[in-house]
């Protein structure tokens, strides 16, 4: 642990200006082989981390695994690749092989098999990176395919489907400048999602460590954050307070957070101020981003929502927010762009706009609107409740009906805290918001992009 | 009180009395399930719900395809309800009486 840490000397001014002059295809491949030329046996990838399985690929090996890789892309052309990897490190390489190859990158995550058919004629390329001798299939022609990268959305708001981005769009909200080098981050998202994508790009454009630990299991998290001496932690509301609720609270007081970033879902104010007591060195953000998009802003203050007077003035990055008046938050990236409808609910609570769900995440109950993310929060204030999920069972009478899901704490009993929480609603929501159907259960599900699914 | 799903029918009631803070008395079959039970439409959504789990059936469900809803405005009237998707279910599955009397 501490000889890793003595490597992570900082990257000197030239290199790092090469990198960030570098065109935005290039960047990749450009940081990863100055870095390495630099300093070689700097750690870029801990794999498995916070288990004995643990391994370490440094720049060096990555650098010489890119370099290959671009090669054998120059010789075959395909017109695109899929990447079937399983490993980070294979990510890595593949996404600055073909982004300074020019060759197009379909990044598919596990579960979106069925988008492959889109990409028939696509080099499809697993963990070994062998491009066979003679590829089959059309190839590209050189330097004049657009370098684009395709990656599959969460799904969160419906089936996943495939956005092709710029390297433009995907490196937009990487942060180059002094105070971002040579940082280490984890990785608790998928490699292969938007959010994921950000994370490994921005460690290693910026000769920083990417710490990618062995499971998303809390213990394992917060022991590869200790160990590794991760600084940086970008993550869901959900995935964070799993962490801090169920993770040995010995292991999360020797994580060394300077940096948490939300993203992915609205975060609450409960959990901003449980963060701020389990991490109080740490600075902790909240980054408003979509698939689509990209990051559009972030709230710095330590508040929940944002603040009031950003709708309709232009903020920082060139974007501009407004409200329609069902609630939903409209997004305008630039002048030139089209207004884009989020799915976010909004409402004006004080001097802030409070996030209260996804448009289709609201509940119907007797014509009646449920947000589920309200009741959340209500059920997570109970004592006794260390996780709650709240979503909408279909009903033959009513529509739908709201149903919980409940991770009790060790102590609590099942019936006595039942009726606990059905008071506390009763006391605090109207009678359709209360949930109806109860469940106790062992860990809340989440998604594979870290966030709680809404549906049954 | 005699139908074969009375008895899962009133314990959901009951508990569906208990779960919103209130007590349930004797329950009898001329009761009617808005005025003298005090059910109201979620209520009576979640007895479905509790009996969907308990007796393996939704009557309302299968029946919103129907011309006509069935009359139901008692106890009995809603356990009569239960009973005849019950005796369908078990014309249609021979083995689904065992699993209901193994509960």
């Amino acid at each position: 642990m501490n000889a890793a840490l003595a490597s992570l000397a900082p990257t000197s001014a030239s290199a790092m200006a090469l990198i960030s002059d570098s065109p935005v295809e290039d960047r990749l491949a450009t940081a990863i082989l100055t870095v390495a030329a630099e300093s070689p046996d700097r750690t870029a990838i801990v794999s498995k981390a916070g288990s004995p399985g643990r391994t370490i690929t440094d720049y060096a090996t990555l650098a010489a695994r890119v370099a290959k890789l671009e090669s054998q892309l120059d010789a075959a052309r395909p017109i695109g690749v899929v990447a079937r990897v399983q490993t980070p490190e294979s990510l890595v390489v593949l996404a600055a092989a073909c982004g300074r190859q020019h060759v197009p990158l379909a990044v598919l995550a596990d579960d979106a098999g069925d988008l492959a058919g889109e990409l028939a004629d696509w080099l499809v390329l697993d963990d070994s990176l062998e491009i066979p001798f003679q590829a089959a299939g059309p190839k590209g022609e050189f330097e004049t395919v657009a370098p684009t990268i395709w990656v599959a959305t969460s799904g969160t708001s419906g089936p996943p489907k495939l956005v092709d981005h710029s390297w433009d769009s995907l490196l937009a909200a990487a942060r180059l400048s002094d105070q971002w080098h040579s940082l280490a981050w984890i990785l608790v998202y998928d490699a292969k999602r938007w959010a994921g994508m950000q994370v490994w790009l921005q460690a290693l454009l910026t000769g920083g460590r990417l710490v990618v630990p062995a499971a998303r299991d809390p213990d394992v998290v917060a022991r590869a954050i200790a160990e590794e001496g991760v600084s940086i932690l970008p993550g869901t509301p959900t995935l964070l307070r799993r962490l801090i609720s169920s993770a040995e609270p010995a292991l999360v007081a020797a994580c060394g957070l300077e940096r948490i970033t939300l993203g992915g879902e609205a975060a609450d104010a409960a959990l901003l101020a449980n963060l701020a007591a389990a991490f109080p060195q740490a600075k902790i953000s909240q980054v408003y981003a979509t698939t689509e998009l990209g990051e559009v802003f972030r709230v710095q203050d330590g508040r929940s929502g944002f603040p009031a007077i950003w709708i309709s003035r232009a903020l920082p990055g060139g974007a501009r927010l407004s409200v329609r008046r069902d609630g939903e938050l409209i997004v305008q990236l630039s002048r030139d762009t089209a207004e884009v409808a989020t799915g976010d609910l909004v409402e004006r609570q004080g001097d802030r706009f409070e996030f209260v769900g996804r448009r289709s995440d609201v509940i119907v109950v007797g014509g009646a609107k449920v947000f589920p993310k309200r009741v959340e929060e209500l059920l997570r204030l109970v004592p006794g409740v260390a996780e709650a999920r709240v979503f909408g069972v279909p009903s033959p009478i009513t529509g739908e009906l709201v149903a919980a899901e409940i991770v009790a704490e060790p102590e609590a009993g099942w019936e006595q805290l039942r009726s606990l929480v059905l008071e506390r609603c009763r006391e605090s929501l109207e009678p359709h918001c209360v949930p109806r159907v109860l469940t106790l259960v062992e860990r809340i599900v989440t998604t594979s992009a870290g966030k709680v699914p809404r549906r049954r | 009180m005699s139908s074969a799903s009375s008895a899962a029918v009133a314990e959901a009631i009951r508990s569906v009395l208990r779960d919103t803070g209130r007590t349930a008395g004797p329950l009898e079959g001329p009761m009617t399930l808005a005025g003298d039970l005090g059910l109201d439409s979620l209520d009576l959504a979640q007895t479905v719900v509790i009996l969907e789990r308990t007796l393996g059936v939704d009557p309302f469900r299968a029946t919103s395809a129907d011309a006509g809803r069935p009359v139901l405005r008692t106890f009995d009237d809603l356990c009569g309800i239960y009973d005849a998707a019950l005796s369908e279910l078990e014309s249609a599955q021979p083995d689904a009486s065992q699993k209901i009397s193994e509960k």
